[in-house]
């Protein structure tokens, strides 16, 4: 037998081998009979050393236990059976874990939606607007890549653009468009018009705005 | 070098389902599992029985170790679970050798020197004892001191080699040159034992 696997077999066996070669030794040592048995001698001369009192020497305790395993089904065999028993209800708790977020996904953006529970006409006068001097700037003038921008003044609640001065334009314009695109956005900002109206009143700054 | 690297790679083997591997961790733990159940037994036989079903637990159970301590350490609570579960079942009271680690070793010590007192079933045990104390008188003065110092000690090799004042290079090739000059005796007894052990059985 070659002497360095040898070698190698003993510091195994003492735990003083690097992994990387324990890894190339035990997958050796579980099929080489012999070199197994020459294992199994240092066991031996280990326990005769240490005079271990009352303890069989030469028990056949390793052979009946490999015969009581041998009938048994390899581990990766039984493990991945059991696993696949149990795989069933794994989709079935994927889809109730997803319909759950997507509930209350839900339910919160309704909550926080400034416009839940009102007319469809109060959307459609939702802020079309300009906001005055809204011009924007790149990101990059404050330091910050240039990827995206962002407004000069976000504190200033934006006005709104009177729906009555958008049909006008609609109007002034509709040479450019379908008659049947026309008459719908004028209804809907004649709608959005006594609708918003009512809810709040005009002031100088949104009167101001063209 | 990270300690219970061996016992993790046969460990890992197993759990992929080579059975081979456990057979090796089964022949290095064996002596140390019986003598470890026979602080709750009397009866050797019944030690290694108890061994035995810890064994196969162990090894039904390798699915679930994944590691965290070393793999002996696993064992010994399973063999400990095992046997006191079998004194509780057969009613019988467990005993402890309360001998401290001192007096444990003036025990082995002298026992060595007393083969004569161990029990009739234990002959070839016997046999195998005096002829590795016989294999160990015969080694060279640095063999024998570092196999003494591993098995008798459980030094690490680090620490053999600072006590022999040699490099941890020296002291694993006289560990295994001892283990091999014992070895070739050994086998001797151990090839023809088998004949006697089932004249004795």
């Amino acid at each position: 037998m070659n002497e360095e696997l040898d070698s190698q077999l003993s510091a195994m066996f003492d735990d003083e081998l690097a992994p990387g070669e324990c890894e190339l030794l035990a997958r050796r040592l579980s099929r080489d009979e012999q070199l197994k048995a020459r294992w199994g001698r240092y066991a031996v001369v280990g326990a005769a050393i240490r005079s271990e009192r009352g303890v069989r020497l030469n028990a056949p305790l390793a052979g009946l236990v490999s015969a009581v395993i041998l009938a048994e089904p390899a581990l990766a065999a039984a493990h991945g059976a059991r696993r696949t028993g149990v795989r069933w209800w794994q989709p079935v708790a994927a889809a109730a874990v997803a319909a759950g977020v997507a509930a209350v996904s839900v339910l919160w953006l309704r909550a926080q939606t400034p416009f839940a529970g009102a007319p469809l006409s109060a959307h459609l006068t939702a802020p079309t607007a300009t906001v005055p001097g809204a011009a924007v700037v790149p990101a990059a003038a404050a330091g910050s890549p240039d990827s995206y921008v962002v407004p000069r003044a976000p504190a200033v609640r934006a006005p709104v653009v009177p729906s009555t001065e958008l049909a006008n334009y609609v109007v002034a314009h509709s040479v450019f468009s379908s008659p049947v695109t026309r008459r719908n956005l004028l209804s809907a900002f004649m709608t959005g018009e006594s609708g918003s109206a009512a809810e709040e009143p005009r002031d100088d700054a949104q009167s101001n705005v063209r | 070098m990270s300690a219970d690297a061996s016992d993790l790679s046969l460990v890992r083997r197993v759990q992929r389902g080579d059975k081979g591997a456990f057979d090796a961790l089964v022949l290095k733990y064996q002596h140390k599992l019986v003598k470890l159940v026979m602080r709750y037994v009397r009866n050797p036989a019944e030690a290694e029985d108890i061994a035995q079903e810890a064994f196969i637990k162990a090894y039904r159970a390798l699915p679930q170790f994944r590691g965290d301590s070393a793999f002996y350490t696993w064992l010994y609570r399973i063999a400990i679970n095992t046997a006191k579960n079998a004194v509780v079942s057969r009613d019988r009271s467990p005993i402890e050798y309360d001998l401290d680690r001192n007096n444990e070793e003036s025990y082995d010590m002298q026992g060595r020197l007393k083969d004569s007192e161990t029990p009739e079933g234990l002959v070839l045990t016997d046999e195998i004892r005096s002829t590795v104390n016989a294999a160990i008188d015969a080694l060279p003065e640095d063999l024998r001191t570092a196999i003494v110092l591993r098995e008798l000690e459980g030094l690490s090799y680090e620490e053999i080699a600072a006590a022999m004042a040699c490099p941890v290079g020296t002291v694993r090739s006289r560990i295994f040159r001892a283990r091999e000059a014992i070895d070739r005796r050994l086998r001797e007894v151990f090839e023809g034992g088998l004949g006697r052990a089932e004249e004795l059985g």
